[in-house]
């Protein structure tokens, strides 16, 4: 972890107020007033992550449909999208018609499609794929680390208190977000951060003057439920704060994607200086039933997606803020006799938010070609990760990655 | 010289895996005594009051597993299972799904033998189905029971019945399994998470074994075998030719020689300790015992919790507490009952909502019951249940039971506090801190729930 030098802000023992770089120790050497000051030093132009994650391995093929490919309607007899019904967003390719809320986006050039995304050698399991994004390892080489862990234990600590990245979601924290001695708080909601009892406040601030560290050493469960516990006590106070002044989020639709976009995009309007945030939305493992179920999905994503994009707008913050999507796999190229599709491999992730040069990067699906009937991958998603890292976060890619794919990234060209 | 204890510092790595699983037995550093009672207790059930303490002591390890089973208590898990099925059919009736998780917590909270619940859960977590996909009550009920039933049972059998389970059938689509294109869900899962873990088999397994379940529906809630949707050809899986029926597919499967090292390490993460992920190498001797006893689990379930790892301090402080864990636990010790609806609610807020597991592959546990959320939610739900006006201790209000158990000095109910509910002590700064919190003014709390609420926000509370 690059740490500050204790002389460079005048702190004393540690600089470690950031939650997300769990540095408890030193805490009431903080002066208000010194806070406030290097709280001005940082700017409000910072740009922002935020990562969707869609769960459960989405359909790419009838996500992004390749409505003239006479593979596609083959393969999909009872699935497949007709090309009257697609928003077309090119003599090839059409948008599932769930999508209507990101067309404007795509003709404004603020999304982009990254087609055939996915790694070597794909695993079908839910879990094991899921950890080869988070980790972006294999399981034999992987850690219980993350690439959002891994970057932020590197970034110098948030000279606010607030932490570098946040997950909103009732799910355990995902891997992508762990790191040994990285604290990301997942807040369920904002109003459930609220303490009802103010008996913490007077035993946190004792537990925040003391090394919490146990006799067990760092690593040990104990250690890790006591940093836990100040990360939380941290939060609850800031975001008690937040929560007294008015609500300028605006309307966003009513579903649980919805409500954790709007939570974020209170959280930026409030200034709040984290730099990402990662929420999920479950439910695409579609083995069965699959048409109803997959539309109400996408329109969910796209709804609260749009509803989030208009929100900075307003307020003069669309070009800070990027949004990505991904799932663990797409599916098979052909249908199941279940009205579903089982799990598959490549599949296209989605960008959306500042100026893009392209809607669509990356060489369509080719149905012709295909890896035991699942779509070849031909872009690692690792790349895709690494121009978002260097480009957009403005940071070295290569320790979060644990490898170089920064030439691959260039290529891509996913940002002007 | 051989080692015969298992140090409190030592690394997993180093200890002799025929060591740590050999049998419990009482030293002199190591005594059975109230603490270990306390410990076994808390892991194979879900607490024990003082007196059920007192009378295990006296009574050894084997026996206090025996009562942990509910054995020589026939007399009061007949009442119990009355009770039961009264509180059951009102909640079936009113089929909501937070009434359902109400009548498993009651059952928790009074079974004669908690250990059976215990494993129960096991099972759910395992063997996840979630009530939001399947929408359907009394098939969430009926699944229940089937886990139940074969907790301590042939681990085969179960196997075979949860593969015809209507819930689990719906809930992994393999209700709508037909020849044409089978569907590759429920195959997939019964390898990868309910018998042999993700690299025991391939692909090709998974697509051969949706073969096999084709045909597998359901019909009136029940399952049916439908011979015009199944593909009767011959399959080959896990390396045996000749399989044809979903049947003998399963028996394939649970012959597979990852099966029971795989079982052994879920159980053992269950009741033993989170981290790190044990070896085969090291579970070989559980899987030995698995394998001898016909893979009949209440042997395994057995050893492990008799064993000297299991039993030696240092197993004590090696698990974080699950929702369920630090709640049922608390109100067994307090002899508490509440509006266990609300209850089901809260333990959903925090990450365990019973019927309802995050996906298939159930709970992580471990440090992902952590978090921000989770904790401040912990801490949220025991100022809910203290105010909650239903909320009893030993049928009357928490200062008249602390009068009846003498604990009114502010030390003796710390004191009190700590030994029943924390596997970790507290020490001198914990103490102190606890001390001013009780004299901190304006928290709306009298001074005696104060420091329950405190203590529920030490770290040591979360650890088992």
């Amino acid at each position: 972890m690059k740490r500050r030098s204790f002389g460079q802000l005048g702190l004393g023992t540690c600089a470690g107020l950031a939650i997300g770089s769990a540095q408890p120790g030193g805490w009431l050497q903080v002066l208000a007033s010194e806070l406030a000051q290097q709280e001005d030093r940082h700017s409000d132009s910072e740009r922002i992550l935020v990562v969707v994650q869609l769960s459960g391995g989405n359909d790419g093929l009838n996500t992004v449909v390749p409505y003239r490919d006479e593979l596609y309607a083959k393969s999909r007899p009872k699935l497949g999208i007709p090309s009257s019904d697609v928003i077309k967003l090119d003599d090839q390719l059409g948008l599932h018609p769930s999508l209507r809320s990101l067309e404007d986006r795509c003709s404004a050039n603020r999304f982009t499609i990254v087609q055939g995304v996915g790694y070597p050698v794909p695993n079908r399991s839910h879990f094991e794929s899921m950890d080869i994004w988070h980790s972006c390892h294999a399981k034999k080489d992987r850690t219980q680390s993350g690439w959002l862990g891994r970057w932020i234990s590197e970034q110098d600590s948030n000279p606010s208190t607030d932490s570098t990245a946040i997950h909103l979601g009732s799910e355990p924290l995902p891997l992508a977000c762990q790191e040994r001695g990285v604290q990301v708080p997942s807040l369920s909601s904002l109003e459930q951060m609220r303490l009802k009892s103010k008996v913490i406040d007077a035993q946190g601030l004792e537990m925040k003057s003391e090394k919490v560290a146990s006799s067990e050493g760092s690593g040990s469960l104990l250690d890790f439920v006591s940093t836990s516990t100040v990360a939380a006590l941290q939060v609850s106070e800031r975001l008690e704060k937040i929560l007294a002044q008015p609500d300028a989020s605006g309307d966003f639709p009513k579903t649980a994607i919805g409500e954790k976009l709007r939570a974020v995009s209170r959280l930026i309007l409030s200034g709040v200086k984290t730099r990402v945030y990662y929420v999920t939305l479950d439910g695409f493992d579609t083995h069965a039933n699959q048409p109803g179920v997959h539309a109400t999905l996408l329109r969910q994503w796209s709804e609260a997606l749009s509803a989030f994009l208009s929100r900075l707008e307003q307020s003069g913050q669309q070009d800070r803020v990027l949004v990505m999507t991904f799932s663990e796999f797409g599916r098979r190229v052909s249908e199941n006799a279940s009205q579903g599709t089982d799990h598959g491999a490549a599949a296209p992730m989605f960008l959306a938010g500042p100026r893009l040069p392209k809607i669509i990067q990356g060489p369509n699906p080719d149905l012709s070609d295909l890896d035991d009937g699942d779509l070849k991958y031909k872009i690692d998603f690792r790349s895709v990760y690494a121009a978002v890292l260097d480009s957009w976060l403005g940071t070295d890619s290569r320790k979060a990655l644990d490898g170089d794919y920064r030439a691959e990234a260039q290529r891509l060209e996913l940002f002007s | 010289m051989f080692q015969t204890t298992i140090r409190p510092d030592q690394e997993l790595s180093a200890i002799d895996p025929k060591l740590a699983w050999s049998a419990w037995e009482a030293t002199n550093q190591e005594p059975w005594d109230a603490r270990r009672v306390r410990h076994l207790m808390r892991r194979g059930g879900f607490g024990a009051n003082p007196s059920e303490i007192k009378q295990l002591v006296d009574a050894g390890p084997a026996k206090a597993i025996d009562s942990l089973l509910g054995k020589s208590k026939s007399q009061s898990l007949d009442a119990f299972e009355q009770e039961s099925a009264q509180i059951g059919s009102a909640v079936l009736a009113g089929s909501s799904i937070d009434s359902i998780a109400a009548w498993w917590l009651h059952r928790m909270l009074h079974s004669p033998s908690p250990l059976v619940e215990k494993m129960t859960l096991f099972w759910h977590g395992h063997f996840a189905t979630g009530a939001d996909k399947v929408n359907d009550t009394e098939l969430m009920v009926q699944q229940n029971k089937l886990l139940r039933d074969h907790a301590l049972g042939d681990f085969r059998q179960m196997v075979h019945a949860v593969s015809k389970d209507p819930a689990m059938l719906l809930y992994l689509d393999s209700a709508s399994n037909r020849k044409t294109h089978p569907n590759e869900n429920y195959a997939r899962e019964l390898m990868e998470l309910f018998c042999l873990g993700e690299g025991n088999y391939t692909e090709h397994d998974v697509q051969q074994l949706a073969r096999c379940f084709s045909g597998w529906e359901i019909r009136r809630k029940s399952f049916r075998f439908n011979p015009y949707q199944h593909d009767s050809g011959l399959k080959k899986l896990l390396g045996q030719e000749g399989i044809e029926s979903g049947e003998e597919a399963i028996d394939a499967v649970l012959a597979h020689r990852s099966m029971p090292t795989f079982i052994s390490g879920k159980l053992v993460r269950f009741f033993v300790f989170d981290e790190p992920n044990p070896t085969a190498e090291f579970l070989e001797p559980l899987a030995d015992v698995f394998r001898r006893s016909n893979f009949t689990i209440e042997p395994l379930v057995r050893t492990i919790l008799s064993s000297k790892l299991m039993l030696s301090d240092w197993s004590i402080g090696k698990k974080v507490r699950s929702p369920i864990d630090f709640v049922v636990e608390w109100m067994r010790n307090l002899q508490m009952t509440t509006n266990l609806d609300r209850l089901a609610k809260g333990l959903e807020g925090i990450g365990q909502a019973l019927f309802n597991p995050p996906n298939v592959k159930g709970w992580d546990g471990g440090r992902a019951w952590i978090n921000s959320s989770t904790l401040i939610g912990r801490s949220n739900l025991i100022v809910d249940l203290l105010r909650e006006p239903a909320t009893r201790f030993g049928r009357t209000d928490l200062d008249a039971w602390v009068k009846s158990e003498r604990l009114t000095s502010q030390s003796q109910w710390l004191e009190w506090l700590e030994t029943s509910l924390l596997s970790v002590p507290l020490n001198a700064s914990d103490k102190e801190r606890l001390q001013s919190v009780v004299a901190s003014s304006d928290v709306g709390l009298d001074a005696r729930r104060k420091l329950l609420v405190a203590l529920s926000q030490n770290p040591k509370f979360h650890l088992s």
